[in-house]
Formats: structure tokens, C-alpha cells, sequence
């Protein structure tokens, strides 16, 4: 399912944005670090259904990335299932505890940690809220009370990587990370053996912009890799929409490679694809596991087969990929979803791998 | 020999991209704190003037205007510093650190009041876009319009600041206020005038941030570039041309660090660089660094 975002104003409910009005200006003036977005589920009076939380990490909403995918999924159950949804905002990484506690003590019967950051506060909180349930996206907390959701990002990065090697004029692709961590390094070991594998001579210029929040940094960087490379693949939160800005005004044939949502709209033509992380339907399913019963618990491990990564279908671009491009990154993914060859996903398995031969391939 | 100068040509242009902001605010910063305030609220004037100037782009299409938001919101919040730092004689840190966290603040509730989608706005009209759209040459310079009014309003300080009487005058004020009331000098009023001057600054340096680099303003965006400025001052030793020449410095390392980066070496040790010299520049090894006598100091007529 593809959703496009609203470009200009979206229509909030009276009730809803008196609300939040509220709560910012009171934060604002107390010089709190938090912000929350309170939303009822439905008109007053009607029948409400699950209490939802959601804590998002330091990115916060509108990175039209990994944390508006999350409350993508929260919108979808509130409107089909009637949750009422909280979302409290990180400012910094002491606020993820608070946060937390705050979802909980209100009780949300299910609130979801959005990024591995906040590993440690959710396992001291866990335990303090023994009949909450707890979900954390990309990262495993080993508590009774938490089902812990991990996304293969190193399959879709690989499809990715296979696709720019396809169409790389120059020979050279680069990846913007944006703060090194075990997790980006899934996506870079990923994305340079998908590369490797369609273009073995290609180059793989990687850079780390240190913030997933800097827009300008992520410009800047983009300013140094296009002039090498003419596909760069930011896995960087907010800094990728300034890799996104500097694309804009180079010549056709440069490319940027959109990561977690559909990014492919913010520059038609100019964005080859998205390598989606479909942490909106890991949302909804376990929202409604947990309407309907119990979330599973335990770890969650969601790669292509499980439709948990996926790229975007060419929206834009299909005019510009080779004969061939789409037949061949589809025989990849199917090796990748028979189990005909894994996917590094550190840069030491990337070091051991070996491109894989497909009888696809051209 | 050819890709060296490449390298080099691309490496100075992505330095200037980064000075150019810090530019901005650290003359705003020298300018208040010749007068004798600190302005620890740069952070939140670029925001301010960040957020602003793509909202007046947003709702009028218009860049001139854009800019003139930015500056107008860097001022405005300028001028509560002002009435809080020298009317009510409040600790002007204190001020200033609270202006950094209303100003983030009230942009992230404007964001999701005006445009409904909270953390990021919706793209707007740029210098990025008008060079995009139009042929190279003029659009070239018009991309770079707040680079180039960066470099006319640091010498425009500097010629204002030790050429001239309000020059003068402001510098007084900033070292023995007491002194240059007695001299007949109006001391709250040239406080004033600088204070919101240096907020008017920061708010250009906002802009350029979000319209000038890019074309989006989003929470985080200035990413501690206020307090890169004000290092910037004092590595400038509170002059225009000293501060500029710190911010380029800064900008360079930047970028340095931008090109040389490689996956064994830790990133982070370049772009700490100049910060560390910043402190060996106030534990004086590199010349004297000396704040006017009276900045941060309130004055009591």
C-alpha cells in the first residue's frame, strides 16, 4: 500500500489542535523538552477502543523517515480500530525514561519505543509496569512485557545497492549515513554488496554526517558525493532531505536512493526509489494483536519475505532504469526471500561475501 | 594535479556554506557584547529567524520577504532579551538560555498548528530552487545572495565599529557604561539598538540556514551552530574581522572533516579541532583573548 503525504495543511480536529496548542505553549514556556501530539479517537461520546503510546526517539515527527512511518501505522489503527493515540516527542535521550513512564502510568495498554536509542530506558521501565506491554522497533529487550520488532535493512538496502550499480553512469555510488551505529552499518553493509553484485567495479564512497537531525549537513555532504558518485543512498533521518534538496538542482542522471518511508515524491524523477522500512504495518499488526487479544512478545525479525522491507515501485523513475533493471533486482529478491544467499549485514560479513550468481542476470 | 584543485574548489565551497551562517551570528553576537550584553540566545534567534523565513516564503512566495521574517523574528526575540538583560536588569545567560528553548520551542507548535505535520515543513520557495529553475550566472549570484550580504555586513562592522562615533560610542558602553553616561551617552539606548541588531543578524543567519541552503525548516536544523558562533566571537576576540575569520576557520575544519572523512578515522576528532582551539584561545596562548570589560554586566544608572 502506498501513501502519499499531505503537501500543505492536514485537517485537525478543533478539539485535537486546542489541545495540543495547550500542552506546547505550556512546554514551551516551562522550557520542558518534551511535546506531545494528543489525539481522541472520534468525536466525544462515541465508543473508544485501545489505549495507544508511542515515544519516538530524538528524531522525532516529520522526518517524513523512520518515526512519521511509526505514526503512520498509529493513525491507521486509530481510524480503523478507534485507539486513542498518544505521542510523546524526544528532545533528548533523558527524555526517553520520562516519556515511557508517563505513557504507562496514563495507561496505554501498548506503547511502542520508536528506535534502538531507547534500549536501556525501555529495560528499566519495563519492569517497573509489569501489566503494560511494550513494543521497541530495532532493537531486542528480553523482558516478559516487550515483543521487540527488528527489520532486515540490509535486504531492501542490498535491492537498493543492486539497483544503483544498474544504473551508475560514473562508476561510483555513495551512502550517507547518519550517526555510525550497529544499525546504519546494516544498511551500508547491505547497500555495498547489492552493488557489488550488479557492478563489481563500481566504488562506494561512504560518509557519516555525525546527526540525523542537521538538514544542512546532510546537504553539505551531498555537495561532496555527487561530485564523484551520481547516486548517493542516505540512510541519515532528517539529513537525507537535504541530500533530497541538493539533488533537486543538479542535471538529470544523479540520483538519491529515499530510506524507512516513500520518499520517492519529495523530488519526482530525482528519487530513484525508497527502501522502505515498513514500520507502519509492524505498528498496525501489533496494534491490533493487542486489540484483539495479546501482542506475541518475544522478537520480531521482519525482512522482505515478511514484507517488512520492501523498495517503492518506479513511480517516477521506471523511464529511467535499464532494460532488464526490474527482472533482475525481482530475481534477486526472490534468491533473497528462498534463502539462496544472505545478506551481509555487518561490515564483517560484508568483508566475507561473495557477489551471488544469479541466472538473471545479464 | 587537475582533481586536487577539484577537491580543493569543492572542499572551499562547502566551507563557505558552513561559515556562512556562523558568519551571521557571530557578528551579531559581536556586536551585542561590545555593548556590553551576552547573547546566549543566538541558538534561538536562528531558529526563530529560520522557522520565520520559511513561513513569509511559504505564504508569499517571496524570497526579499523570506528574509526581511527572518530578520524581523531574530529581532524581536532579540528585543525580549533586551527589555529582560538591561530594563529589568536580569542575568542575561539565564535570558538568553531560556530564549534558545522558547524559540525551538514555540517553532515546533507553530509547525504543527500552520502546516499540521509536526518535526519538518513542507518545501518552500529557496534561493536553491530560483537557481535551479533559472540558467547559471545570475542565478549563481542570486543562490549566493547571503553569502555575499555576509561578507558586506562584516566589513560593514567593522568600519561602523572602530570608524565611526556610534562605533565609538557602542564600544564605550561596552567597557565603562558609567563613564560614557557621564560623557553624555544614552548607555540603555545604544544597549538596545546593539542587542536587537545582533538579534537581527542571527535571524539572517536563520534564513539563510533554511531558505538560503535548502528550502525546509526542520526542529534541530541549527544544530548548535548559535553556540559555534559564539566560540566564534571569542576565538574572533569580539572583533568583526577576528570573529569572521574564526567562523571561516571553523567552516573550513568542517569541511575538512567532511572530505577527509574515512571509516578508520574517528570523525569526530576534526570537527572537535577547532573548539579545542577555541579554549586554548581563552586560556591565552594565542594572543589575549579579553571580553569587554562590561559584557554580561548589567548596568544600574
Amino acid at each position: 500500500m502506498r501513501r502519499t503525504w499531505p503537501k500543505h495543511k492536514q485537517a485537525v480536529e478543533g478539539l485535537q489542535m486546542r489541545r495540543a496548542v495547550v500542552f506546547f505553549a505550556v512546554l514551551a514556556l516551562a522550557g520542558c523538552t518534551t511535546q506531545g501530539q494528543h489525539g481522541a479517537g472520534g468525536p466525544a461520546g462515541r465508543r473508544t477502543g485501545i489505549k495507544l503510546g508511542m515515544v519516538t526517539d530524538v528524531g522525532g515527527l516529520g522526518d517524513k523517515s523512520f518515526n512519521d512511518s511509526a505514526n503512520r501505522g498509529l493513525q491507521i489503527a486509530k481510524a480503523k480500530d478507534g485507539a486513542i493515540v498518544t505521542v510523546l516527542q524526544s528532545r533528548s535521550v533523558t527524555d526517553y525514561e520520562p516519556n515511557l513512564s508517563a505513557l504507562a502510568t496514563e495507561g496505554n495498554a501498548l506503547i511502542f519505543a520508536i528506535g534502538f536509542l531507547m534500549h536501556d530506558s525501555l529495560d528499566s521501565v519495563a519492569p517497573r509496569f509489569p501489566r503494560t506491554h511494550f513494543a521497541i522497533v530495532d532493537s531486542i529487550v528480553d523482558r516478559p512485557n516487550v515483543t521487540s520488532i527488528t527489520f532486515k535493512e540490509e535486504e531492501s538496502s542490498f535491492l537498493a545497492g543492486a539497483l544503483a550499480g544498474l544504473v551508475t553512469k560514473k562508476g561510483a555510488v555513495g551512502f550517507l549515513g547518519g550517526i555510525q551505529s550497529p544499525l546504519i552499518e546494516k544498511f551500508q553493509a547491505g547497500f555495498t554488496a547489492g552493488v557489488k553484485s550488479t557492478d563489481p567495479a563500481a566504488r562506494v564512497i561512504v560518509k557519516y554526517t555525525g546527526s540525523f537531525e542537521d538538514v544542512g549537513a546532510g546537504k553539505e555532504y551531498a555537495t561532496l558525493l555527487f561530485r564523484d558518485a551520481d547516486i548517493v543512498y542516505a540512510a541519515a533521518g532528517k539529513c537525507g532531505l537535504g541530500v533530497i534538496d541538493e539533488v533537486k538542482s543538479l542535471p538529470r542522471g544523479d540520483y538519491v536512493i529515499g530510506v524507512d518511508s516513500d520518499q520517492d515524491g519529495l523530488a519526482p524523477g530525482k528519487v530513484l526509489t525508497s527502501a522502505l522500512k515498513r514500520v507502519d504495518n509492524a505498528v498496525v499488526q501489533l496494534a491490533d494483536d493487542a486489540a484483539h487479544g495479546h501482542p506475541p512478545g518475544g522478537h520480531i525479525a521482519l525482512g522482505l519475505k515478511q514484507g517488512g522491507v520492501a523498495l517503492t515501485d518506479f513511480a517516477y523513475t521506471k523511464n529511467v532504469l535499464p532494460p532488464g533493471a526490474v527482472a533482475t533486482l525481482a530475481a534477486y529478491r526472490s534468491a533473497i526471500i528462498g534463502g539462496r544467499f544472505s545478506v551481509p549485514s555487518t561490515l564483517k560479513e560484508l568483508s566475507a561475501f561473495n557477489p551471488p550468481h544469479l541466472s538473471a542476470r545479464h | 594535479m587537475n582533481s586536487a584543485l577539484a577537491i580543493a574548489t569543492t572542499v572551499a565551497g562547502i566551507a563557505i556554506l558552513k561559515s556562512t551562517p556562523l558568519i551571521y551570528a557571530a557578528l551579531g553576537g559581536v556586536i551585542s557584547e561590545n555593548a556590553g550584553v551576552v547573547n546566549i540566545g543566538l541558538e534561538g534567534m536562528m531558529a526563530g529567524g529560520a522557522f520565520a523565513a520559511v513561513l513569509a516564503s511559504y505564504y508569499t512566495h517571496s524570497l526579499p520577504a523570506a528574509v526581511i521574517a527572518g530578520a524581523f523574528v531574530g529581532g524581536a526575540l532579540a528585543l525580549v532579551l533586551a527589555y529582560f538583560a538591561i530594563a529589568l536588569r536580569a542575568n542575561q545567560i539565564i535570558v538568553g538560555m531560556a530564549l534558545n528553548v522558547f524559540a525551538v520551542g514555540a517553532a515546533a507548535l507553530l509547525l504543527t498548528v500552520l502546516f499540521g505535520q509536526p518535526g519538518t515543513s513542507p518545501e518552500v520557495r529557496s534561493f536553491s530552487s530560483i537557481a535551479s529553475s533559472s540558467g547559471p550566472g545570475i542565478a549563481a549570484t542570486l543562490h549566493y545572495a547571503l553569502v555575499w550580504m555576509a561578507l558586506g555586513l562584516v566589513l560593514c562592522a567593522h568600519v561602523i565599529l572602530y570608524r565611526t562615533r556610534v562605533g565609538l560610542h557602542l564600544r564605550a558602553v561596552g567597557e565603562q557604561p558609567r563613564a560614557a553616561a557621564v560623557a553624555g551617552i544614552d548607555v540603555m539606548k545604544i544597549r538596545y539598538v546593539a542587542t536587537v541588531l545582533g538579534g537581527v543578524l542571527a535571524g539572517l543567519g536563520g534564513a539563510y540556514l533554511s531558505v538560503g541552503e535548502v528550502d525546509l525548516y526542520s526542529d534541530g536544523m541549527v544544530a548548535g551552530r548559535g553556540f559555534i558562533a559564539l566560540a566564534a566571537v571569542i576565538f574572533g576576540k569580539w572583533t568583526p574581522l577576528g570573529s569572521f575569520g574564526a567562523c571561516l576557520f571553523f567552516g573550513l575544519f568542517s569541511s575538512l572533516q567532511i572530505a577527509l572523512q574515512r571509516a578508520t578515522v574517528p570523525a569526530q576528532l576534526l570537527e572537535m579541532l577547532p573548539y579545542a582551539l577555541t579554549i586554548v584561545a581563552l586560556a591565552g596562548f594565542i594572543g589575549r583573548s579579553r571580553p569587554p570589560a562590561s559584557d554580561g554586566v548589567p548596568y544600574e544608572p
